[in-house]
């Protein structure tokens, strides 16, 4: 299992697109996703978890992986929110 | 081979569930979410009701008021009952200052006083000063403090997310979980058409509420929104109305869908009852593997019907070994049962 802490560039948030980007993302990889944010723990391959964490710009959230191929999902993902969901930061 | 046992003897995600727990309440808050349930209503202090609450229990704070302030739990909410009030009224005006400065020095939270007893104006102004709110209720103290502690309990309790669907079958809160894609929301949605109730799909938040309770609850943004897979978000309210919800539900029985594992082991006469734990709390668990032709919506309602049998003690995997001891003590050494027909002789019954 792996962690990695990333933070919310882009100036819109977590809104639709990117949370469901970020679902159809994860469900490329047999790996389990979760998103951490202030305790609450969701399953990273459910659109509504996604959309439940509602992070604004600039939050911490924490991924956690878990299976196989971890460490491939892990590069694509925390590149996905490197680059602020290919959105205006 | 080695790869799908490892994958299967990984505990699921599930289980790595993290308690959130809260931490502290102000008392606005507190005010807002009881004023009209427990008839408050703010007699001063009106500039400390950004005070936090730290604690989920309650204070009578008669002896801090008699002078002894040693293990005075001043963190807490202070409950000004009947004793409190008489015997600041058998004080004079100065000793009556005097005892309640006392106790107003150290930073309490907020105080209720209970049966509309009041307080004298003198007392409020210091805790107008000392910025402490001061409540009235009409509740006499008993009422009042069972009041408070249920709603200050559910507060302070711990919660955490789980992933899966919760839905009330027949009345019992029976919680889907697996991974994503097993289908969990799709049971969920079998469920509803067949006239049971929605309580949350994919994020269901958990609250412990006394030793060994736990209610499960949908998140105020997702209410009875579902994801299904293909077609994409729906909401059930809209779609099926109101009966097909709720809002709150007891979580009773844990039904955890599985891919088959040959190797796996499933249990065939319901005797060894498993639990898992959300919580800390043990609940009914029942794995259920997935083969074809297996209808899972059915299987749920049966063990919903099983769980309510059990609860009001008909447990069928019992009888059943109870019976099957009677037919063997009974038959002794003689003749063991080959399975007798239920009826000896059919007569002339050709149907």
């Amino acid at each position: 299992m792996i962690h990695r802490t990333v933070t919310i560039k882009n100036r819109a948030g977590l809104h639709t697109r990117p949370a469901a980007a970020i679902v159809k993302l994860a469900s490329k990889f047999q790996s389990e996703f979760y998103i951490i944010k202030e305790g609450f723990r969701i399953n990273g391959k459910s659109i509504i978890g996604v959309m439940t964490l509602a992070a604004a710009q600039g939050t911490p959230i924490e991924l956690e992986f878990d299976g196989p191929d971890e460490e491939q999902a892990m590069k694509e993902m925390v590149e996905y929110f490197e680059k602020g969901f290919e959105e205006e930061i | 081979m080695g790869k799908e046992t490892k994958q299967y003897d990984r505990p699921s995600g599930w289980r790595n569930t993290q308690p959130i727990q809260r931490e502290s309440i102000t008392v606005q808050h507190f005010y807002d979410a009881t004023r009209e349930r427990f008839r408050l209503t703010l007699l001063a202090g009106g500039e400390g009701l950004a005070n936090l609450i730290t604690d989920k229990s309650l204070h009578r704070p008669g002896l801090a008021l008699a002078g002894y302030v040693g293990l005075f739990t001043y963190h807490r909410i202070q409950i000004f009952g009947n004793t409190e009030i008489f015997y600041l009224r058998s004080l004079t005006l100065e000793e009556k200052i005097k005892a309640f400065s006392t106790l107003a020095s150290f930073s309490i939270p907020c105080i209720v006083v209970t049966s509309s007893n009041g307080l004298d104006p003198e007392l409020l102004a210091i805790c107008d000063e000392r910025k402490i709110p001061v409540f009235e209720t009409k509740f006499e103290t008993t009422k009042a403090v069972y009041f408070l502690s249920d709603f200050l309990e559910d507060q302070f309790n711990p919660q955490t997310v789980i992933h899966g669907a919760f839905v009330d079958v027949y009345g019992v809160g029976v919680l889907f979980v697996g991974r994503s894609g097993i289908g969990k929301s799709e049971v969920a949605l079998d469920l509803i058409e067949r006239g049971h109730r929605l309580v949350a799909d994919d994020v269901v938040m958990v609250t412990q509420k006394g030793e060994s309770i736990l209610m499960g609850a949908g998140t105020d943004l997702v209410r009875h929104f579902m994801e299904i897979r293909g077609l994409g978000l729906i909401n059930v309210r809209e779609m099926f109305g109101i009966r097909a919800i709720r809002f709150q539900k007891r979580v009773e029985v844990i039904v955890e869908l599985e891919e088959w594992h040959a190797d796996g082991e499933y249990t065939r006469t319901g005797l060894d009852e498993s639990t898992a734990q959300i919580l800390g709390v043990d609940i009914p668990h029942v794995r259920l593997p997935i083969v074809t032709g297996k209808n899972i919506t059915v299987i749920a309602e049966v063990i919903a019907l099983n769980y309510l049998l059990k609860h009001y003690g008909y447990d069928a995997s019992r009888e059943f070994a109870t019976k099957l001891e009677q037919v063997l003590l009974k038959k002794g050494g003689e003749k063991v049962s080959r399975g007798d027909r239920v009826i000896p002789y059919f007569e002339h019954d050709f149907e």
